[in-house]
Order: structure tokens, then C-alpha cells, then sequence
């Protein structure tokens, strides 16, 4: 009951719920309800007892099953109750029916079904004027629940429900069907009509608090508001619901209020976000509350409701915050020291717990240390406020760029430093997509977006690399992330020289050794950039003042990237290994280069540049790539090779069974490596066997025939090499080769390669795909005139609409249905799949009937089973016992008489014969039915209409029986 | 629908824990000790809702427009009388401020119940107080509201045993028998 297994006393639990006595019984049962689980499997031995229980005279006993039920329900157990549950709905006490409709509630979620049989009965009782009116509000509840499910059902239930609404007077009951009209306005536009006067009565005069609000939400979540757009009384309600919603705010001072008010202006911020920010003044005072759950709210509603007028100054007020809440303490008790006093402990003494249960009234008063995650939260949300439909809300970008930097400063520290960080590679920057690294793509966005503070956003980027080349204690670990962004913008963008020394001076700086390795990379490739630029006015009159500048400047790069080259971290390495090698080619060039004809080594004026030039780079929708349209020659269809099929299949006659998964193996882990070596590249590979080539994808039949021959050749060097530490089993083809393969490019291709991991930094803004094709495709490039000429480049794209199509895309809406499908189900979640797909409209009754009838139609044949062969039984006792036929004889007589009328003309006709048949059947039918185990408690129930008497003892023994 | 009712103390131990939807013995007690890690932060003075404990929040989907309520838990109301926190965790289709008053209607019949009713009464007569919440909400659906009908149906049950008499045994056998008349 407090959190302690005892699945292991199942079985006993299931014997007290058996007891005959009530409040044993009860234990009984809250034991299984706080136990049992729908898999539990004592369960099944329950299903008798539940049956008896719900049938019982006692109203108490009775409700005992209607309470148990909705925690142990399946479908199996639904079926096999359902009978005996639906003749409650008209019991004679109001607290059996409205209990028997909250389970059957809970059935219909297993087993939808259940809803075809129960539903006319329960509409009855919603209809039914005189129904005691709390089992009336119980049919509100649970039709409220199965409302949203499927809404279109409910709509007849409309004018009942309405004169509940008006009519009731019981808060809970209206709060429920304005809810349930909030989904059905939607599918009835009528209702909206219909619903105003009521509803703006309510709102107008409720005294409480919970129906108002309630009301508010029902307006606007049944879309009201959208529906009166534009007439008067839509205007009315509109305004009358967000005054209300200021008063809870302003007036009421309760926090609870505040939250919901601000929940509800949350649900209207996105469509009417100018009713909202007419009460800024409001919201924003809850920015600063001391609640954090308040605090969140009138954020996320913040968001909603900037517009270019107000963005400044509500960032600036978020700013402010963020600036002066002091750090937060992570010390757990004492928040709650000071909230609660003394600790009472119940168990151990028990004087405290006397204490009466009141609301506490006691206040406490200091501002809260900010949590870290909240920090991240508001930072987030100041850069989706900003770049909002890309930044059509921002005027002064140089505003925007230092409000960047001074967030990365405000970022809080992450729990582990630059120096853990550093052996560990990239990965924990790239694990959670950090709130640096956010800052850092904002600055790049703007940077790439808005040309005209271009050189704002480098100064403001190497400002960022000196702060911590300076180790500014300002800039914490957190904010890590946004020095890869950084480097980048320094390198792509740096135009002035003077700023080229500077950032270069911090790129190359000893400290930037002891960053993470993605930043390292970042770094590693902004160097060379900024080289150029560094040097390109100096290349226009070259004398030996320059060379000696320039080739000092060189020196100290390669200084920088010689002890990188043994960085722990791959990618670090192969960057440093590539730029260092150029750098010294550069050198020596720079060194050879005379000062005699003015012009500065070709090296460095040409070659490195053109390095790092190009198209420019331009944002890219996210979906254009998809609508690059197929050239006409590509054809996909037609078969490379049209003698796949049948080279397949010979290849299938020709193996045998145990070598097949072997040539498969070799046939589909060789061929990138085959691939790979093409040409001269071929002899360079030091490990690679030539005959292992010979079986290739591309090969004909007859070198295929070889293979037997290369696995025993591979299999006998496998032996070979087995026992020497110093040669990696071949096995693993992949890793095997793999190092060749990198050895080949680095040999082979040497310094080129460079070119090809430019865009390794700039892959999201895609250049590649509409750079090349853009040039034919008439791709359009939209700019947008702005106040004060700022111009916005927006996403490059094919043609207009953009990510609609993305959504619309068959491929694109089945994945993310699958994904919807996939995600993970919550935990406490009701599974009601199964209800949404299931209709209430009457005509499909006639068929859902079906299942019901079948289960009638079962239960009927059972009983004249077990009959049958309760009367072989008294027959055969009654020969046996002659001798007490004068006690026993008229009472079984009158019951067997009794049974002949229940079970219908069908027995009248049964003869000897098919009595010895029809018992063989009902041992049969007790195995096949839903209650199989309880083939004998079956028994024992009819023994107990028999002799009412005896029936408990009879009973336990049909329990355990089992 | 509500998905479940708990009842802790102020250190954490729970007094009654009822899921309407089943969960393993294990995880409940993280999700109880997750909620009480929330709730025993907050000061007196902030409000009745607590955002989703993590166990809750890492599968709850986002609500989709068109879809207004869903079955994924929601909404965590409690509330805090002296030692006792009384929480209820529910999807969208509640209402805040009314789960707010149905944590009060709960309390109060509790107190009517005992007669100015205490932690110590609750842990010995947890039938009771499982009686009282069974009148209210089964299978995880409000049946009723009103306090009258809430006490009146619990004394239905049979005798609320007092305090500092015999504590354990909760209802007499007499009682037993009076209802049964009194109720046909």
C-alpha cells in the first residue's frame, strides 16, 4: 500500500476478499486494489467472486467490485462481467449507479464494446430528468472523458447537456460539459450561438473562481473567440474574458489564479496576440515572480506576444534578471527548512501529527536563486523571441549582436570543465545541443544573414575569442560552444587586417590548446583564413619588412599546429597534420620569394585564397534540397546490370549451404574497398592481398568459382597469424582496410583535401546543392527591405511555399506519423486506443451486437450444461440417498423444476442419451470459455442458487479448489 | 480523468498512494519521490501546480493543436495542510482551480469524519480514508462532489473508529448490519 511489493500474497489477498464478512471483505479488496495488476494471475480465480460480489443485496458489498474493478480490468475480465455489471445502472441507490458508470467506464477503455451495451442506459440516465443529481454529474464526468475521444458521437447529447449547463447550479458538473462543449464547438458552428448568453452570464456573475476560469478556457478553446470574430458580442466576450483574466492576475494576488490566467493568455497569445500584449504591463510583473512555475508560464507567454515594438524591452527586462538573480545554492533542505518549521516524523513520536491539518498560512519572503535549468530556459527563449520568423521582429541588429555577447556571458557554468572536456573529444558539446552553442548560431545566422553589420558580428565574435584568450573570468565553461560559431565568423568574414592580427593572435594562442577538440577544429580551420586576410594588404608592395612580418606570422601558426598534430582527438589531428603541412609549403615559399618584382609569393595571393572563395554563402531552406528538380537523364529505373537475376542464381546453384553466408560476406564487406583502389592507388596498399580482389560485385561466373580457393587461403593466414600480437585479425574486413583506405587520401591527395572539409562547418547552411544547380534553376534569392535598410537574407529556396510542402510530403507525413506511433506511451497514461476507433452511432449497433449476443448466447448454453448435469448429479444422489428423501427431496425437487424453466423447452426433449453427451460437452465448453480455469467455481455458483445455505463454504471450496 | 491520488507527509512517506492506472511497485515510488522533491521546494506562497516531475516529462508528447486533451498525465495539483501533502496528477480534461477544490472537498470530509482529522488518523484507519477517496473518484473519474454525500457514504460503510480507541479495527460488525437495513 506504500510502496512495498506484495505481489507474493496475491492468492491470500484473494481469500480475504472471499470473506463473508464486510469488513474483512473490504480489506480484501483494498488490498487488490492496491495490488493487483490487470497481469496478476490469481486474478483469473477472481472472476466468480467479482460476479457474486456485484450481484450481492448489500449495497456496500456491492460497491466493493464497482471500485476494485477499474484498477485489475481486461478485456477478458470485461466480457465476463459485463453481464452482471449492466443490470447495476438501474439499481435502486443512486451511489451503485453512479459508481457502476465510472467503472463501466474504466471496461469500455479495455474492452470498447462494452460501450454498445452500456450506452443506451446511460443516455437514459443522463435524460432522465429526475436522476439523483450527483449519478447525473457521475454520466457528465465520464461522457466528458469519452467526449474529447470522439466528439462527433456527443453533438445529440448537445441540448441536454446545454440545459444541465443553465440549469445544474453544481460547479463541477458545469466545468465538466463546458468542457466537453469546448470540443464540440468546433464540429458545430450553431453552438457558438447557443453558447454565448449562457456562458458570458456565467462569466459576468460566478462567484467561483474554478467555473470562471473555466469558462474563459471553454471560450477559448472551443474557439469562440474565432467564431464572433468581428460581430459585437465577439468583440464583448473577447474583452471581457481577458479583463477578467487581468483581474485574476492583478486583484486576486492568489498565485494559483496568476498560473492559470497566464495559462489561459498562453491559449490565446497565438491567435490574438494583440489582446495580450494590450496587458503587458501585467505579464510582465509575473516575469519577475517568486514562483517559478508562474515564472515559466509568463515566459513562454512573453514569447508569444513580442512584437518589434516591446522585443527590446522585454529582452532587456529578461537581461536584467538574468543578471541579478544571485547563483543558485543547490543545497536541498533549505528551501524547505524555512517553508515548513519543525519536521514532524508520524511514526516515531506521535505528537506532531496531532496537529490539526490546516492550511498553512505562514509567508516567506526572499527572492529565489535562480535554478540553471531555468537560466537555460530564459536564454533560449531571448534567442526564439529574436529570431522569430527570422528576425522580422528585430530593428537594430547591432543592439541584437551585443545582446549576444553579454548573454554569453550570463551563460551558467557547466558541471564539467574545459579540462575534462578536452580528452573526452567533441562529444559532450555535441551531446546536448548546449545554450552556447545557440548564442554561437544565432551570431553566425546573423552574421551570414545581415551583410550590413557584418563587421559588427566579427568584431563581436573576436571579442569573444580574446575573452578567453585572456581567460576573462566572465566567460564561463557554459558558453563554450560558442567559440566554434566564432571562429568561424572570424574566418569567413574578417575583412580588416588589424582585426585579422587580433583574432589570429587568439587563435593561435597557447590557451586555445586546452579547449575542447570541436572548438580546436573550428580554430584549426579559421587559421588559414584568416591568414589571408591577415596578409593580403601586405602582399600588395612586398618588401623585406613584409616578408619578414609575414613569414614571422607563419612561423608562429606552425608553432601553434605542431603540437596539435598529437592531439588525442582524430579529427583535431588530421586538421592540424593538413594545415601544418601547408603552412610549411607556404613558408618556404614566403622564405624563397624575393623582394625584387613588388608582387608577394603566388602561394599566398592566389592559391591559399582560392582555398576559401567561392559562391557565397547563402541560408538554404530546409526543404529546398528535395526540390531540386530530377534532371531529365537521370533514370533509376533501368537495371545497371540486366544479368543481375540471373547471376544470382547461379551463384545460389553453385554454393553450397555452409559456404554461401561466407561468399555473401565476402561479397558485400569487399566491395568499397574495390571501390577505393582503383588506378595507382592499388599498388600503394601495404597489407591489401591481390586475390582477394578477384572476387568482386562486378565479376563474372567464373572468377566466382575461385572463392573456395581465397577462403582457404585466408583461413590458413588467419591460422598463421593468429598467435602475432602485431597483426589485426582480418576477419573485421571493414577495420582492416579502412586504414589503407585513410592513408591512400592523405598520400594521394595530400593538401587538397582541405578543400573538401570546408563545408564540413557550413552544411547546414547548404550552399552546395542550390550553389551549383541555383545558377539553372532560377533559384531566387528574397531579400527584405527593413527599417534602416537592414537587409535579411532569407532562406534560399526553390519556389515559395517552404516547409508546407515539407509536411504535406507523403514520405515526410507517413515518418512522422511512425514517429508519433513510435513515441514512447507515458507512464500512468490510459491506454484508450481502442475506444477512439470505436463508434457509438446506432446504426453500426445492430453489428456491434453481435459480440454481446455471442457472450448471452454462450452463457445461456453454459448454463443448460451445468444443468444438465446438476440434474445427472441430483438424479444420481437421489438414487444413492433414498434414505433422506424425505428432507431433501421437495427442496431440490421445486429448484430442479426451477432450473427446467430457466434453461427453456430445449432440455424438455432431452433423453438419456444426449444427457450422457451433453456432459462430456460442458467439460468441454469449461475448458474452451473465457473462465477455463473456473470451470469449477462455475459449479460451485450453481450449487449455491441451489442451497442457498451452504453457499460460503461451497464457495471457498471452489476457490481453492482451483 | 485523474491517473493518481497520493498522500505524503512532509518527509516523504507516503500515507496513501492510489494509481488509477497500474504501474510497477518500483516506479511508483520514484514518482513519488520525484514529486515530493518538487513539491517540498516550493515556498508556501507559490502556487498549487507543479510542472511534470522528469519520469512524467520525458514521454509526454507535446499537444498538438487539433487535438485538444489527451490521455498522457498533465497537470500535478497539491495542496499542503500541516504535515500532509495531497496531490493529484491528471490529464488536461481537469480543471485546475476545481482539482484544487476537490483536494479541499477530500480533506474536509476527512475532517469530518475523524472529527478534526490528523496525519495519526490516517495512518490507522487507512480504510477510512481509502473508503472516503472511493466515494469520490473511481476508476480515476469523479463521481461526486459534495461533502454531505462523501461522509454520508463513507458512515454508510459501517463505524469511523475514533481515535485513541483501539486504533486498527476500523468498522464494527453492528455497523454492518444497521446499514444493511438502512439502505433498502
Amino acid at each position: 500500500m506504500f510502496g512495498h511489493d506484495m505481489s507474493w500474497a496475491s492468492f491470500h489477498v484473494l481469500e480475504v476478499m472471499s470473506c463473508p464478512k464486510y469488513p474483512q471483505k473490504r480489506v480484501g479488496y483494498l488490498a487488490a486494489v492496491q495490488s493487483f495488476r490487470p497481469d496478476t494471475e490469481v486474478l483469473m480465480l477472481a472472476t466468480n467472486l467479482l460476479k457474486k460480489d456485484i450481484s450481492s443485496p448489500l449495497p456496500p458489498t456491492m460497491s466493493l467490485p464497482l471500485i476494485t474493478l477499474p484498477h485489475i480490468i481486461t478485456s477478458s475480465l470485461a466480457l465476463s462481467l459485463l453481464s452482471d455489471l449492466l443490470p447495476r445502472l438501474s439499481h435502486s441507490n443512486p451511489n451503485i449507479r453512479k459508481k457502476t458508470i465510472a467503472a463501466l467506464y474504466r471496461l469500455a477503455l479495455v474492452y470498447p464494446d462494452t460501450l454498445r451495451a452500456a450506452w443506451p442506459k446511460i443516455k437514459d440516465i443522463l435524460m432522465d430528468e429526475g436522476e439523483d443529481s450527483s449519478v447525473t454529474a457521475a454520466v457528465v464526468n465520464v461522457v466528458c472523458e469519452l467526449g474529447w475521444r470522439r466528439p462527433r458521437d456527443f453533438l445529440a447529447l448537445a441540448p441536454r447537456l446545454f440545459d444541465l449547463l443553465v440549469d445544474s447550479g453544481n460547479n463541477w458538473m458545469a466545468i465538466k460539459i463546458i468542457k466537453l462543449f469546448a470540443t464540440l464547438t468546433p464540429l458545430e458552428p450553431r453552438l457558438i450561438k447557443k453558447l454565448l448568453p449562457p456562458l458570458t452570464n456565467l462569466i459576468r456573475t460566478t462567484p467561483a473562481m474554478s467555473l470562471l476560469y473555466e469558462c474563459i478556457n471553454g471560450v477559448i478553446q472551443g474557439g469562440i473567440l474565432e467564431g464572433t470574430e468581428g460581430a459585437r458580442e465577439g468583440d464583448e466576450i473577447a474583452s471581457l474574458c481577458v479583463g477578467k483574466l487581468r483581474g485574476m492576475i492583478v486583484v486576486e494576488g492568489d498565485p494559483n489564479l496568476k498560473y492559470v490566467a497566464l495559462l489561459a493568455f498562453n491559449r490565446i497569445v497565438s491567435s490574438h496576440p494583440n489582446l495580450v500584449s494590450m496587458h503587458q504591463d501585467v505579464i510582465m510583473g509575473c516575469i519577475d515572480d517568486l514562483d517559478i512555475s508562474i515564472r515559466l508560464q509568463a515566459l513562454d507567454l512573453v514569447a508569444g506576444m513580442v512584437n518589434s515594438d516591446n522585443l527590446v524591452t522585454v529582452v532587456e527586462r529578461l537581461m536584467k534578471q538574468l543578471r541579478n538573480a544571485p547563483l543558485t545554492t543547490r543545497t536541498a533542505d533549505d528551501g524547505r527548512s524555512n517553508v515548513l518549521g519543525v519536521e514532524p516524523v508520524a511514526d516515531s513520536d506521535g505528537e506532531d501529527p496531532e496537529e490539526t491539518l490546516r492550511p498553512t498560512v505562514e509567508h516567506k519572503d526572499h527572492s529565489p536563486a535562480l535554478p540553471t535549468e531555468y537560466r537555460l530556459t530564459i536564454i533560449r527563449q531571448i534567442l526564439d523571441m529574436c529570431s522569430k520568423d527570422t528576425y522580422a521582429n528585430i530593428v537594430d541588429f547591432e543592439w541584437y549582436i551585443d545582446t549576444l555577447i553579454q548573454l554569453v556571458k550570463l551563460v551558467p557554468a557547466t558541471s564539467q570543465s574545459s579540462s575534462e572536456s578536452y580528452g573526452s573529444g567533441g562529444r559532450n558539446l555535441s551531446q546536448e545541443a548546449d545554450v552556447g552553442s545557440a548564442i554561437g548560431w544565432e551570431l553566425r545566422n546573423v552574421a551570414v544573414r545581415v551583410s550590413t553589420v557584418r563587421s559588427e558580428a566579427v568584431r563581436a565574435a573576436n571579442s569573444l575569442l580574446a575573452m578567453v584568450r585572456s581567460d576573462d573570468s566572465s566567460f564561463s565553461s557554459g558558453g563554450q560552444g560558442v567559440l566554434t560559431f566564432a571562429a568561424w565568423v572570424v574566418g569567413e568574414y574578417s575583412e580588416s587586417s588589424a582585426l585579422s592580427y587580433a583574432a589570429m593572435e587568439s587563435l593561435v594562442h597557447p590557451r586555445a590548446h586546452t579547449l575542447p577538440a570541436l572548438v580546436i577544429c573550428a580554430y584549426l580551420q579559421a587559421v588559414p583564413k584568416v591568414l589571408v586576410s591577415a596578409v593580403s594588404d601586405e602582399l600588395l608592395c612586398w618588401d623585406s619588412e613584409r616578408k619578414t612580418m609575414v613569414s614571422l606570422l607563419v612561423a608562429r601558426i606552425i608553432h601553434c599546429l605542431d603540437p596539435l598534430t598529437t592531439h588525442p582527438n582524430l579529427e583535431v589531428q588530421e586538421r592540424s597534420v593538413e594545415f601544418l603541412e601547408l603552412m610549411r609549403v607556404t613558408s618556404q615559399a614566403v622564405m624563397g620569394h624575393g623582394v625584387e618584382n613588388h608582387d608577394g609569393p603566388l602561394l599566398l595571393t592566389r592559391a591559399i585564397p582560392q582555398l576559401f572563395s567561392g559562391f557565397e554563402l547563402n541560408p538554404v531552406a530546409p526543404a529546398a534540397q528535395r526540390k531540386v528538380p530530377l534532371p531529365d537523364n537521370l533514370d533509376l529505373d533501368t537495371p545497371i546490370n540486366t544479368h543481375l537475376a540471373g547471376l544470382l542464381q547461379r551463384a545460389d546453384q553453385d554454393f553450397s549451404l555452409d559456404t554461401e553466408a561466407v561468399e555473401f560476406e565476402l561479397f558485400y564487406n569487399q566491395r568499397p574497398t574495390q571501390r577505393a583502389i582503383n588506378g595507382p592507388a592499388f599498388d600503394k596498399l601495404p597489407t591489401f592481398e591481390p586475390e582477394l580482389e578477384t572476387s568482386s560485385y562486378q565479376q563474372t561466373e567464373t572468377s566466382l568459382s575461385d572463392a573456395d580457393v581465397i577462403l582457404r587461403k585466408r583461413n590458413e593466414r588467419r591460422e598463421r597469424y593468429k598467435d602475432d600480437p602485431f597483426y589485426i585479425g582480418n576477419d573485421d574486413v571493414s577495420s582492416g582496410t579502412s586504414t589503407p583506405f585513410h592513408d591512400i587520401l592523405r598520400s594521394t591527395n595530400g593538401e587538397d583535401v582541405d578543400v573538401d572539409s570546408i563545408p564540413i562547418m557550413n552544411l547546414d547552411l547548404g550552399d552546395h546543392g542550390v550553389g551549383i544547380d541555383g545558377s539553372s534553376i532560377d533559384a531566387r534569392k528574397q531579400k527584405r527591405k527593413r527599417l534602416k535598410k537592414v537587409h535579411i537574407a532569407k532562406d534560399e529556396n526553390i519556389d515559395n511555399e517552404s516547409l508546407v510542402i515539407n509536411r504535406s510530403h507523403p514520405m515526410a507525413m507517413a515518418l512522422h506519423q511512425r514517429a508519433q506511433e513510435r513515441a514512447k506511451r507515458s507512464l500512468l497514461q490510459v491506454d484508450s486506443s481502442g475506444l477512439s476507433r470505436f463508434s457509438l452511432d446506432s446504426s453500426e449497433n445492430t453489428i456491434g451486437q453481435l459480440d454481446i449476443e455471442k457472450q448471452e448466447a454462450q452463457d445461456n448454453e453454459m448454463a443448460k450444461a451445468l444443468a444438465e448435469v446438476e440434474r445427472l448429479r441430483l438424479e444420481m444422489q437421489r438414487a444413492s440417498e433414498r434414505i433422506q428423501a424425505t428432507d431433501g427431496a421437495p427442496a431440490e425437487g421445486t429448484m430442479v423444476k426451477k432450473k427446467k424453466k430457466k434453461t427453456t423447452k430445449k432440455l424438455k426433449d432431452a433423453t438419456a442419451e444426449p444427457m450422457a453427451q451433453d456432459e462430456n460437452k460442458s467439460h468441454l465448453e469449461s475448458r474452451q470459455g473465457p473462465e477455463d480455469v473456473a470451470g469449477i467455481p462455475v459449479l460451485g455458483r450453481k450449487k449455491k442458487k441451489m442451497r442457498p445455505a451452504t453457499s460460503n463454504p461451497d464457495d471457498e471450496k471452489g476457490v481453492q479448489a482451483d | 480523468m485523474i491517473n493518481a491520488v497520493l498522500v505524503f507527509n512532509n518527509s516523504g512517506q507516503p500515507r496513501l498512494t492510489k494509481f488509477y492506472t497500474q504501474l510497477d511497485t518500483s516506479v511508483q515510488q520514484r514518482l513519488i519521490s520525484e514529486i515530493f522533491a518538487l513539491v517540498s521546494h516550493r515556498p508556501a506562497s507559490a502556487c498549487n501546480f507543479l510542472p511534470l516531475p522528469p519520469l512524467l516529462a520525458s514521454t509526454t508528447p507535446p499537444p498538438t493543436p487539433n487535438q485538444p486533451h489527451n490521455d498522457t498525465p498533465s497537470l500535478i495539483t497539491y495542496r499542503h495542510y500541516a504535515t500532509l501533502y495531497f496531490i493529484l496528477i491528471s490529464t488536461s480534461t481537469e480543471s485546475p482551480l476545481a482539482l484544487l477544490d476537490l483536494i479541499q472537498v477530500f480533506v474536509e470530509s476527512l475532517d469530518r469524519l475523524f472529527e478534526n482529522v490528523c496525519e495519526l488518523d490516517l495512518i490507522f484507519n487507512f480504510e477510512t480514508l481509502h473508503a472516503a477517496l472511493g466515494e469520490m473518484i473511481v476508476g480515476g473519474v469523479v463521481v461526486e462532489t459534495s461533502l454531505e454525500k462523501v461522509v454520508s457514504g463513507v458512515k454508510g460503510q459501517g463505524k469511523v473508529a475514533k481515535r485513541r480507541e483501539t486504533p486498527g479495527i476500523g468498522v464494527g460488525v453492528e455497523g454492518l448490519g444497521a446499514i444493511g437495513r438502512g439502505w433498502r
